[in-house]
């Protein structure tokens, strides 16, 4: 059974429609604001916000979302997927109730007026990727034929905190793969993805694999990386040759972009193209998935494509596409994340 | 349909007072600098793997997790902290609910599908785990530290495909002590005791 891609929507720092950030990507406009962290390990860093301002912390996000899904278009009946890693804290942080789990995803279903059953994935950066598993394997049971995956990352000190102390954020610009990488810029984002089993689209998702390796709770490690591509590939029925494409990590992180690339070297062999687009939405962390996904499959129907600002590190011994490859039929999505989750998905043009 | 056989389980709601005690029988150790919620955690997963009779996961197996309140607790100790300063790194580690999947993990000595589901019912999590799961089964947990300690882990085996579970009732919950399997179709679990239960 095929599952299309039969919608999407997107709101991040490049803009609040999926047709307004592919307008700043073909000028490579980045847009990142400076945000102020406490203590002797704080100070300026920069984040990629989302251009809308709104001091209500649930108002703003009521808003975000509403749109995004709106864009994505479908039904309101049908399975969702929220996909985060922070949830509301950031209206915790402005004073709001620390409710349970479930009020939270009775909160969003209220805001999108959702009469499906609701699901809320949190397992941390892959939290999207994750969720698209789940949503592709209930459609293919055959118990749904619409589902929204929902990635929703939203302002709030505690994570760009948490990984300011782990000492991972630069206080300049991500440079994936880069020689002068030093570390990630996170940002903000809403993306959806609505798959379908009875709307053809363009692109159908054909697989992927998640591999949790418990000895690396905090990076990424070769062998799970190694691991995450050929289960991806098994599951698409594809080898590696078939990978015409693939969206890496590559967060500008000096010790987890090698390991990256490290692993791709050993999977593919020959090592396809690859593109991040980190530069430009920053680490958007539980959203990061499904709005690449999101802006990866425009940029490639519209021929917009990137050009990155910094070298790419020669001891990788790989490099970053370019220009766009002639031929995407099959392309893969990876991100990897704490608590050593690693997840890929594979789409094929229909 | 998929139907599961349950060859393990911990039912622990709450877990024994000496559970803290038994957890560092089960590592070599007291566990350090991880949360009490994903030290409750560990007890039950390790718990219910004792109780199946495996001291490791296969490869093809999922391990899948729910919870009401999840790192709250671990939460509200990072937003304390960051009221004058950073966060303790460790703290804000274990704020991150994936960091228990990582830590059964590695106590298992397995790598593959893991996924935490947030504030859904146990059969919520099953139906997930069900749509996804393979030959290996699936290590299944729900885990609270908040409002009452609640460590509940069941192991389930996939029942072979000619099987028929028979004598199904809808399940209230898939943490039935009575119970010996589970099976899901199109929206509805069930659970079925061991009387009246046969596998053709």
């Amino acid at each position: 059974m095929n599952v299309y891609l039969a919608g999407r929507g997107l709101a991040c720092s490049l803009g609040l429609t999926v047709e307004q950030a592919l307008s700043a990507l073909r000028v490579g406009a980045a847009n990142a604001v400076s945000q102020t962290l406490p203590g002797t390990l704080g100070g300026n860093y920069p984040y990629h916000a989302i251009p809308y301002k709104q001091s209500d912390w649930d108002a703003r996000a009521r808003m975000l979302l509403s749109r995004v899904v709106d864009e994505a278009g479908g039904r309101r009946d049908g399975v969702l997927l929220v996909a985060t890693s922070s949830f509301d804290i950031g209206a915790v942080e402005l004073g709001g109730e620390h409710s349970d789990h479930a009020v939270f995803s009775a909160k969003v279903a209220a805001w999108l007026d959702w009469t499906g059953p609701v699901y809320v994935i949190s397992t941390a950066c892959t939290s999207s990727l994750n969720a698209l598993l789940a949503a592709q394997a209930l459609l293919q049971s055959g118990e749904f034929a619409e589902a929204l995956v929902l990635g929703m990352e939203l302002d709030n000190r505690l994570t760009s905190s948490g990984f300011a102390a782990l000492q991972l954020l630069t206080p300049t610009t991500g440079k994936p793969f880069g020689v002068h990488r030093d570390g990630l810029v996170l940002g903000e984002a809403v993306a959806a993805v609505r798959l379908s089993v009875t709307e053809p689209s363009i692109w159908k998702m054909l697989g992927g694999a998640n591999v949790v390796d418990g000895s690396q709770p905090t990076g990424a490690s070769v062998a799970a990386v190694v691991e995450m591509c050929q289960q991806a590939l098994r599951s698409s029925g594809l080898e590696a040759g078939d990978i015409d494409l693939v969206k890496v990590q590559a967060a500008g992180s000096p010790g987890n972009d090698a390991v990256e690339a490290q692993a791709l070297r050993q999977a593919f062999g020959k090592v396809p193209p690859l593109i991040s687009l980190k530069a430009m939405l920053g680490h958007t962390m539980g959203a990061s998935g499904a709005a690449e996904i999101v802006l990866l499959c425009a940029s490639l129907e519209q021929g917009v494509w990137l050009q990155y600002e910094d070298e790419v590190d020669e001891a990788l011994g790989l490099e970053l596409a370019s220009h766009m490859p002639a031929v995407v039929e099959r392309m893969m999505a990876t991100i990897l994340g704490f608590g050593g989750s690693h997840a890929a998905v594979v789409l094929e043009r229909s | 349909m998929k139907s599961f056989a349950i060859t393990g389980r911990c039912i622990a709601a709450p877990p024994p007072p000496d559970w803290r005690v038994q957890l560092a029988g089960m590592l070599g150790a007291k566990p350090r600098r991880i949360s009490k919620w994903a030290e409750l955690g560990l007890y039950g997963a390790l718990r219910c793997m004792e109780d199946a009779g495996e001291s490791a996961l296969p490869h093809d197996a999922q391990l899948w997790l729910v919870s009401r309140t999840g790192t709250h607790a671990a939460t509200r100790l990072v937003l304390e902290q960051l009221r004058e300063d950073l966060p303790m790194p460790l703290a804000f580690l274990q704020a991150q609910p994936g960091q228990l999947l990582a830590l059964v993990a590695a106590q298992i000595n397995w790598k593959g599908h893991a996924c935490f589901l947030a504030g859904a019912q146990p059969q919520e999590l099953f139906r997930l785990a069900a749509a996804q799961s393979g030959a290996g089964g699936v290590l299944l947990g729900q885990v609270d530290d908040v409002g009452g300690e609640v460590t509940n882990w069941l192991r389930l085996q996939p029942v072979a495909a000619e099987a028929r579970v028979v004598g199904q009732k809808s399940a209230s919950c898939i943490f039935d002590p009575g119970a010996n399997f589970l099976s899901w179709h199109e929206a509805d679990v069930h659970t079925v005791g061991s009387l009246g239960c046969r596998v053709a």
